[in-house]
């Protein structure tokens, strides 16, 4: 009877002890389901939230990047629009037409930067082409025979995509090259709202220059600048308001992503002092009835016989 | 008075006690690993008496029998938690099993927000198709985001069907554990029927009763008992009468019926009479406890992993076959198949993955409409998930699981508590002690001595009778 008793006692003791170990060992209290159900599901769904967040971060370093892209665009079309009107404000009547000739060739070459800063590409996309973005924003026509630019055609659209940055929150970073529409994102070079139409003014300018009408000049092609002008510094303000925004749903993602972390933690981690203290009392038992368990099953009536 | 003859006679018969009484000693000391064995001890009484001219005298001491020293009690207890035991054992069995083929545990050293890692199993599954969908609609004309997609929505599908497989061969083992359990339920019966017969044999118009092979039917009763739960009734010639689930199956030396198993219709192997075909439906026992494993935690397992499959094909094709693809065409299915063994992903994307159909416009290829909407599918909460997001009731799937193992975890540990204060009982009166026996036989071996005395005394006796004349 007794063995049996000291075998049950030292078999519980050693499946403690095991436990215990491997607590030690990995560090965590729950591993498999039938540790602690209920900690299982709230350290998954935990996880599931962690990975969930950390793939936010990622969507908002891509846009980060796109923003980037398109800041660098609109900047050099900024830089385009400041000289066209500087050339604008110069062209009065003191100038001869050899001067306004040649700022018209000046203004052709300036059309020409524009547009290709408005095809732009990032990653193989153009970035100012909206959705329609496989193909050129923007396709310039010139005379041949003259070299002055006749015709800049928009290729893309006025839609742009928007990506989840937290959980039913989206943001957009795109910036479309024309929008007539009335709504969503104001158009980088054309916009209805604002009557920015940056292209066909710059045309009109290079024509009028040509031509030598300055009067035109004065009175519609500066104003018309004009409002590409304040166009182009609304976007650059909204590029910097939308990376600020980003920026900071990064850092409330990232906060996030380390109280879940304590959390998980919580739930699913032992306490390493106390697991080695359990540990070492249980291997303390272990030894105490291996040696007293060997000590009475070596006594018997036998050894008292004659 | 007895006379000298008498009383030579009385110590030879009283020799004959003692040693039975060492015989007896010697073979509960032979038996004292064996665990089926219960202790014997002879029954002394006195002899007739006789009648003399001072009243009845005594002629010494007879054996009239061997009796064991077993409570009834105790043995139908013992054979009945058994059966809680095998109950709860195949269970336990069955269970971790289906814990190890769903392969979720947690690792909670890659949950930090410069690592992905941390989850494994289905649960990083899920995480990873919907997290490679939020990277397409941050990209969707990106080849390389695509390309990702289709191996992280691929290594999903594989999961669930080698799951699914995991699963589907462990009801397999299950179906064949209750066959073998059927077949060894019927060996044993017919062997208690052979002992019955035995039993019956030895102790009808013979004195006594036959105690070895009690011990030996006893322990093919709890044999029986820990895979399926026994009624057992014992009969005036001593034989044991055996019910199942209410079908008398053996009655005296007579295997009146049999278990045999049957398909009940969508792999459920269960269990009836074979004579008459009634179904069985035992309560406790190794047999019960794999069956409603089978039929209970691993059914409901299998028919979740199978609801998971089956909506999130439906949810996810729902929304792509709206998108349109690099080529402005829409129309095809993301996943194919029907449940989570034979779920996959559309071979034709596959292939090419800029057939994806990301965008919501046909001309626009780089509108991510589609995807977005797939990607928010992952906070989407469904009405046949239980109102619950894919994540949530994968997560809900695997705690049950984990409740019902640790459940029959502690129910373990306690039926091991009461087992063993049974076990403890049970050997305090039947059990062999070493010290108790060899206490007994120097009691009887100092008795002989005494006995042996005694003829020696009488012999002297005598001897001084005889030469009374020389």
């Amino acid at each position: 009877m007794f063995p049996t008793t000291l075998v049950n006692q030292l078999a519980k003791l050693s499946n403690q002890q095991n436990k215990l170990q491997n607590q030690a060992a990995t560090g965590q209290r729950v591993q498999l389901p039938e540790d602690d159900p209920t900690a299982m599901r709230r350290v998954l769904d935990l996880q599931t939230d962690t990975q969930a967040l950390g793939q936010y971060r990622t969507n908002i370093a891509r846009l980060q990047e796109m923003a980037t892209a398109s800041y660098d665009g609109i900047k050099s079309i900024k830089t385009v629009s400041d000289r066209a009107s500087e050339i604008a404000t110069l062209a009065d009547d003191t100038k001869s037409q050899a001067e306004l000739t040649t700022y018209a060739t000046e203004v052709t070459q300036l059309i020409q930067q524009a547009v290709q800063s408005a095809n732009a590409t990032y990653q193989g996309d153009y970035v100012f082409g909206g959705t329609q973005n496989d193909q050129a924003a923007f396709v310039v026509v010139t005379d041949p025979v003259t070299g002055c630019v006749t015709s800049v055609t928009y290729q893309g659209n006025a839609s742009v995509i928007e990506a989840e940055v937290a959980e039913n929150a989206t943001a957009s970073v795109q910036v479309p090259g024309v929008n007539n529409t009335g709504s969503g994102t104001h158009g980088l070079i054309t916009d209805s709202r604002n009557g920015a139409d940056l292209f066909n003014h710059l045309i009109s300018l290079q024509n009028h220059l040509l031509a030598g009408d300055t009067t035109a000049i004065k009175d519609t092609d500066i104003a018309n600048l004009s409002k590409d002008e304040e166009n182009l510094l609304y976007q650059l303000g909204n590029n910097g308001a939308i990376q600020s925004q980003l920026e900071t749903a990064d850092a409330v993602a990232s906060d996030q992503i380390s109280s879940l972390g304590t959390l998980i933690s919580r739930e699913a981690d032992a306490d390493i002092a106390q697991t080695l203290v359990r540990l070492s009392q249980t291997q303390t038992a272990y030894k105490a009835a291996l040696q007293s368990g060997a000590t009475i099953l070596n006594q018997s009536l036998m050894d008292y016989l004659r | 008075m007895l006379g000298l003859f008498g009383t030579l006679g009385l110590a030879q018969r009283s020799l004959s006690t003692q040693q039975q009484g060492v015989e007896v000693a010697g073979h509960n000391l032979a038996n004292v690993s064996n665990s089926d064995y219960t202790r014997q001890r002879i029954i002394v009484q006195t002899g007739q008496t006789v009648p003399s001219t001072i009243g009845p005298q005594g002629t010494g001491s007879v054996v009239v029998g061997i009796a064991q020293l077993r409570s009834a009690l105790v043995d139908r207890q013992i054979q009945d938690e058994t059966s809680v035991g095998g109950f709860l054992d195949a269970q336990q069995q069955a269970l971790q099993y289906a814990q190890a083929n769903l392969g979720q545990e947690i690792d909670t050293t890659g949950s930090d927000s410069t690592s992905t890692s941390g989850q494994s199993g289905l649960a990083q599954g899920l995480s990873d198709l919907f997290n490679a969908f939020q990277s397409l609609s941050t990209d969707p004309t990106s080849l390389a985001e695509r390309q990702v997609v289709l191996m992280k929505s691929l290594s999903l599908t594989q999961q669930f069907n080698q799951t699914s497989q995991r699963l589907d061969t462990l009801r397999t083992s299950l179906n064949d554990s209750v066959e073998s359990d059927a077949s060894s339920i019927n060996t044993i019966l017919s062997e208690v029927a052979k002992l019955n017969d035995q039993i019956i044999n030895t102790e009808t118009g013979n004195a006594g009763s036959a105690n070895d092979l009690r011990d030996t039917r006893q322990s093919k009763l709890n044999e029986l008992a820990e895979l399926v739960k026994i009624d057992t009734v014992e009969q005036d010639n001593g034989a044991v009468n055996i019910s199942i689930g209410g079908v008398l199956m053996v009655s005296d030396k007579t295997v009146l019926d049999q278990i045999e198993t049957y398909d009940a219709g969508g792999g459920h192997i269960l269990v009836r009479s074979q004579s008459t075909g009634q179904a069985i439906t035992p309560t406790s026992g190794q047999l019960a406890g794999t069956i409603d494993a089978r039929d209970g935690a691993l059914a409901s397992l299998q028919a979740d992993l199978d609801l998971l499959a089956t909506q999130l094909i439906s949810e996810v094709n729902a929304i792509h076959t709206t998108g349109y693809n690099l080529s402005g065409t829409n129309g095809a299915n993301f996943f194919t198949g029907t449940d989570a063994g034979d779920i996959t992903v559309n071979a034709t994307l596959l292939n090419d993955p800029s057939l994806i159909q990301a965008s919501g416009a046909s001309d626009a290829v780089g509108d991510n409409t589609t995807a977005l909407a797939l990607a928010q599918l992952a906070n989407t909460s469904f009405a046949s998930l239980g109102n619950q997001t894919f994540s949530e009731r994968y997560n809900q799937t695997v705690a049950q699981l984990g409740q019902e193992l640790s459940s029959t975890n502690s129910q373990i540990t306690n039926q091991e508590t009461v087992m063993k204060a049974l076990q403890q009982q049970h050997d305090s009166v039947s059990g062999v002690s070493l010290d108790e026996e060899m206490t007994d036989l120097m009691k009887y071996q100092r008795a002989y001595e005494a006995s042996a005395r005694l003829i020696s005394v009488l012999d002297a006796m005598l001897e001084t009778v005889v030469n009374l004349k020389r």
